[in-house]
Parts: structure tokens; sequence; C-alpha cells
């Protein structure tokens, strides 16, 4: 630097080295800041957090890699009622009217990306029935739709049966698929089977324990596949959570909590009666079955859940999914005892079932219960919820796992109890550890869909998937008629203790409710 | 303090500011190894919906969004607080905002990203640190107070 004028030979003065310089300091102590942060609050998370965690990497759905190579399989549907539209899509069948109902502002949404994006699982509907012939038709429609998923070819239009018994005797079908009241469901798959046809059947399995029994021989001594319509089989979130018990994660689990949270009437099933509904074009005896004479009822028909007679009741109808979620993680199989107790509060029809409902399942073997509280009167959101003596883990779609603030396991190396340590965002494809106060954790409840590899897949379609690679393959799915059998009989088992106002109890030895 | 001298404490007061967010969440992202822009693209909505939603999908494209985006908050922070090459990372920065605004604008009929902090309509702050960036861009203090002050006398 120059003496003269204070300056240097480049001209750069003293006050131009301090003007330059002012803001070094803000970055000094921005560094000194951030080691703080980052030895109090990032580094616990990243890397004492992550040591001790896992790691599950990508969670694979074996479905998503079938192939549906060999023979096309020809189907039978029976039933076209709320759900119907939904399976004919999992199994690739749209309509012009669905797909224009899917339009935003001239665009096609995801769901319709999704259907397209399905592959062509190579099937053929051959044959529809229902009892109510609007419905028939509207699914003859479908089935010849020109809308198919995965490059594959329209249809000729279905035969039209009056009842599924003619169906079955046709030679036209090697599987059929039943979504019909609870009521139909074990007469008509073991009639299937008895006929060597493989078998779709809507959850519960069954209205009662003695129908699945029943089933369950038929189903062994004929060797076709059963797979029971419990699509969160194929969701990722549950493949996850079974890898996050099986790891140890979170200790001893004492109980495990699910929940119904509805509260509309649709959520109640009163459901919108269609207008051409009417004695002229419903079937009502076949509709009825083997149950006792009742006049013709639309009510009865459209919103047969409300009865024990055709459906199920909460625990049938809801419980049975979230069960058989937990199922799929614990392998949990039937409980020794039941309590259930409830009432009918608030829908003043002439519905026999509950609308709030409260059911524990005792597993002493495991030592732990699982609860079950269903309210059709409120909607507040509460996931599954495992409690483990190390930790807590809440499944929906997406799955948390929370720290016990009293673990040993976790003592120290956990610094916010309240926020999840663990995060498993299916959407996101990969494994987080929460690492900072600005990280959100995702929680969205996604029935209808799982999430393979960061891409939205339509739960139904993989479970159908499964079981057409099952029967090509002459393998067992996963939600077989044993899972099935399990399933029935712990709802059926919380009916009996609501309607008998009893404690039931399961005699394993010999497989009966006492 | 005189008027003038008023107006450069303030503008360079908000250059270090902003400066500073950017540096510490460029940091932040580039620490936790398990972030990834891939979430936020999955669920971008608005008028680039189709342009930002698929690079999730391609490796490559996920990988390069990642460090550009971590790097470019890490350089545009440490230049603005410096004062160093300001008004390129002005315009950067400004740029860098327009785009996470755009990705997940608070328009009317656009789905908001659960738990996001705030209620906003159109205008939300990755807007108005935008513009502030703008205003730096065109009333630079790099030259008057920080390190562009030896380059503007290197170039005399």
């Amino acid at each position: 630097m120059s003496e003269k004028n204070g300056k240097g030979k480049n001209g750069i003065s003293r006050r131009d080295i301090l003007k330059g310089i002012a803001t070094l300091p803000v970055l000094a102590y921005f560094g000194f800041r951030f080691h703080s942060q980052y030895e109090s609050d990032i580094l616990p998370f990243i890397e004492k957090g992550q040591t001790e965690l896992p790691n599950f990497g990508y969670i694979k759905i074996p479905s998503v890699g079938y192939r549906a190579s060999g023979d096309k399989i020809r189907l039978g549907i029976v039933g076209n009622g709320m759900r119907g539209a939904e399976v004919f899509r999992a199994l690739g069948y749209a309509t012009e009217g669905w797909l224009e109902s899917n339009l935003q502002n001239g665009d096609i949404n995801q769901n319709v990306k999704n259907f397209f994006g399905q592959e062509n699982l190579n099937v053929e509907i051959t044959g529809v029935c229902d009892t109510f012939s609007v419905r028939m038709e509207e699914a003859a429609n479908i089935a010849s739709s020109e809308v198919r998923s995965g490059g594959a070819k329209p249809q000729k239009r279905p035969i039209l049966y009056s009842n599924y018994r003619e169906m079955l005797s046709d030679n036209n079908l090697d599987a059929i698929v039943i979504l019909t009241p609870d009521h139909w469901h074990a007469k008509m798959a073991i009639d299937a089977a008895k006929e060597g046809k493989h078998i779709y059947l809507e959850k519960p399995m069954c209205q009662t324990a003695d129908e699945a029994k029943l089933l369950k021989g038929v189903i062994g001594q004929s060797g076709v596949v059963l797979q029971v319509g419990h699509q969160n089989r194929q969701q990722a979130s549950y493949i996850m959570a079974k890898n996050v018990v099986e790891s140890g994660l979170l200790g001893d689990i004492s109980m495990i909590e699910t929940y119904t949270f509805r509260n509309s009437s649709h959520g109640a099933w009163n459901r919108i009666i269609p207008e051409p509904a009417s004695r002229d074009n419903i079937n009502w005896r076949e509709f009825l079955g083997d149950k006792r004479w009742h006049e013709f009822d639309l009510d009865r028909y459209f919103n047969w859940q409300k009865w024990f007679e055709y459906g199920t009741g909460p625990a049938g109808n809801q419980f049975t999914h979230e069960y058989d979620c937990v199922n799929q993680i614990l392998n949990l199989g039937i409980p020794k005892r039941v309590s259930a107790v409830g009432g009918n509060f608030f829908y003043k029809d002439s519905r026999d079932i509950p609308d709030v409902l409260n059911c524990t399942f005792v597993y002493p073997d495991r030592g732990l219960t699982l609860t079950y509280n269903c309210t059709l009167k409120s909607s507040v959101q509460r996931d599954i919820t495992f409690l483990g003596s190390e930790g807590a883990m809440q499944v929906n779609v997406a799955l948390s796992v929370f720290a016990d603030r009293e673990s040993d396991k976790y003592k120290g190396k956990v610094p916010d109890f309240e926020r999840p340590m663990y995060v498993y965002n299916p959407k996101k494809g990969q494994v987080d550890a929460s690492t900072s106060a600005t990280m959100k954790y995702y929680q969205e409840r996604g029935f209808g869909y799982t999430y393979h590899n960061g891409h939205r897949i339509d739960a139904t379609y993989l479970h159908m998937k499964e079981w057409l690679h099952c029967i090509r393959n002459k393998q067992q799915p996963s939600c077989n008629v044993d899972r099935g059998f399990e399933e029935t009989i712990t709802f059926y088992m919380a009916n009996l203790a609501y309607l008998e106002n009893r404690i039931v109890e399961w005699d394993e030895e010999n497989q009966e409710i006492i | 303090m005189k008027q003038e001298n008023c107006q450069i404490f303030s503008m360079v007061m908000l250059r270090v500011l902003i400066g500073w967010h950017l540096l510490y969440e460029g940091l932040v992202k580039i620490i936790d190894p398990t972030w990834s822009a891939s979430y936020y693209l999955t669920n971008v909505e608005g008028p680039l919906k189709s342009i930002f939603s698929g690079i999730p999908s391609i490796p490559f494209a996920i990988e390069a969004v990642n460090i550009i985006n971590q790097w470019s908050l890490v350089f545009i922070g440490l230049s603005l607080i410096l004062g160093l090459f300001s008004k390129v990372s002005s315009v950067s920065g400004a740029l860098l905002l327009f785009m996470y605004y755009i990705s997940n604008p608070p328009f009317v009929g656009v789905k908001e990203l659960p738990y996001t902090e705030g209620n906003y309509l159109i205008v939300n702050k990755n807007l108005i640190e935008m513009a502030a960036l703008l205003v730096l861009y065109f009333f630079p203090t790099g030259r008057i107070i920080g390190f562009d002050r030896f380059i503007k006398k290197n170039r005399k």
C-alpha cells in the first residue's frame, strides 16, 4: 500500500478494504451459529438417528412385476353395485362417461393417467349378472367399452345371466368375480369352487363363522384360487410396516388401535337410490336368497349394509379392512377373546346395526390387544397405531415411527419425541430420517391407490393382477382362504359379542366359537 | 446518519439477510443425506405441473436438480452476504425463487402442499423474496459495501 493518499498501487484505500469486508463478520457469525445448530439439532438426527435406524431401501410390491402372459382368463362378474365400476377399471375396462367426469379444464387427471398406465391383464369378461337389470346392462356396456387400459382391444358384449347359477353352469368362464351383498358371498363362492371356477371375492369373505368353515373346506378340496378383496395387501406402507415391526424398532407391542371415522349420511349407508329402480327391474327374490321373506323394499336392496341379515355391520364392513392390514403386518390370526359394545344412537331408521361400536380383541399368546373404535358421527382422522415399548407407529398410506420418551433404546438419541424419528413416504419412494424443524412429514390417507417407486397405482388392479398370476401359475395369493377365514371369524366374534352382549371366546383346538 | 447512508445500510441489510436465509437452506439440504426435491416436484401444482412433475421419474434429472438446487442456494447465499458478484447472484436468486413460486403458486384453485405454513393469496414469501432480489439487482450495493468494491477498483 502506498503512503500517498492512503491508497495502494491498485488504487485500493484502507477505507475500501473496510467497506469491502464489512459484511465478513456476518459470515463468521453465521458459521459459528451454524456449527452450534449442527451439533445440537441436525447432527443427532442425521448421525445418531440414522445409525440406529435400518435402511430398508425401496419397497417392492411383488405383484407389480407379474406378467399376464399365457392363456386369456375368462371372467364372469356377479354384482355391479357401488364397487362394480372400480373393479371393472382395475381389470382394464372404463367408460367414456368416466373419462369425461375425470376431465379438468380439458385435461385428463391423475386417475385417468393411472388407468391407462395399467398393463393389459389378458382377461375377457364373458358374462355379467346382477339382480337389478339396469346395472346388469351397465356392466355389459362397460365390459364391451372401447376404453381399455394397456392397449387391450374392445371385446364383444358379454352374456347377461339372470342369476349366477346359470353363469356358473355355462362353460364359457374360468373364474368369477363376486361383488354382491355379504349374505351371498359364501354361497356363491362355494358353488363356484364346486364348478372349478377361480374366485375373487369382495370382503368380508363370509357372513358367519359356519360359512367360513364350509368355504375353507370346499376351497381346500377344489384347488381353485380364491383371493379375498382386501386390496390393501398391495399397499407399500404395510409392507414397510412389517419391516419396521420385524426389525424391532417398536419393541414389544402391547396394543394396536384401529378406527372407522365417518360423518355423513352416505358413510352411514344411506345411499342415493337410482331413479329407475323398481320391483319391475329388480329380482327381489333372488336378492333375498335364503333370507326370510320381506316385502319389496328399495332401502333394503340398495342399503343392505344397514341390516345384519344381508350385511355384517361396521365390524364386517369396515373393521375387516383394518384387521387385514394389521394381520398382514403381525400375522395375528384369530383372537382368544372379544368384547364389543356400542349402539345405534344417531341413525334412527329401520336399521339394526350400530353406528357407534367399540371392540377389543385379546391375544394373550402375543401379549397384546387389538382395539376397534367406530363412529359414524365424527370424521376426525385417526390412523392405525401400533403401540410398542420402544416406539409407536402410525400407518396409513404413509408411515411414521415415534420414539417412546421412556425408551432406553432411544434415550439421548432423539431430540424431539413429538416429531417422528422415521417417516416412510411411498410417494417419494424412499426413506427419510426426520432432520430439521422444517422437515414436513407426509401423512395422507389413500385407500384405493398404492405407490411403487414413486408411481401411483390402483391397489385393486394389483390385487386382481396377483390373483390372475396365481391362477396362471398355480400359486396361493396373499389374501387366500386362510386369511379370509381369520378375517371372518374375528369380525364375526365381535358381532356376536355385540349382539349377545357377552365376551366371546375362540376354541383354537376345536376351531369353534364358544 | 445521512439519508443516503441509511439507504445504503438498509439495502445491505436486506442483501445480507436474504443471503443468510438462502445459505442456510442450501447447507441443510446438502447435509441431509435423504433430502431430495423429488417430493416437492412430484406434488407440483399450477401451470408448469406437466414439466416439473416428470422430473422425479428420471434418475439423472432429479440428481441434477438436487445438486443445482443445493449448491445454487449456497453460492447465492455466500455471494449476497459477502457482496461478491452480487448482481449476478441477485438475478439468479430471483430466478430460483420464481421457480419455487411457479411450481406451487398460491393461486385460487391450486391445491397447496399439506403442512405448509402461512396463508397466501397469489403473493407468498417466495414472491416477496424474489422481488427483493430484483430490487438488489437494480440497486446493487456490493460495489459500495462488499467484495465487488475491489473488482470495481481493479477494473479502473
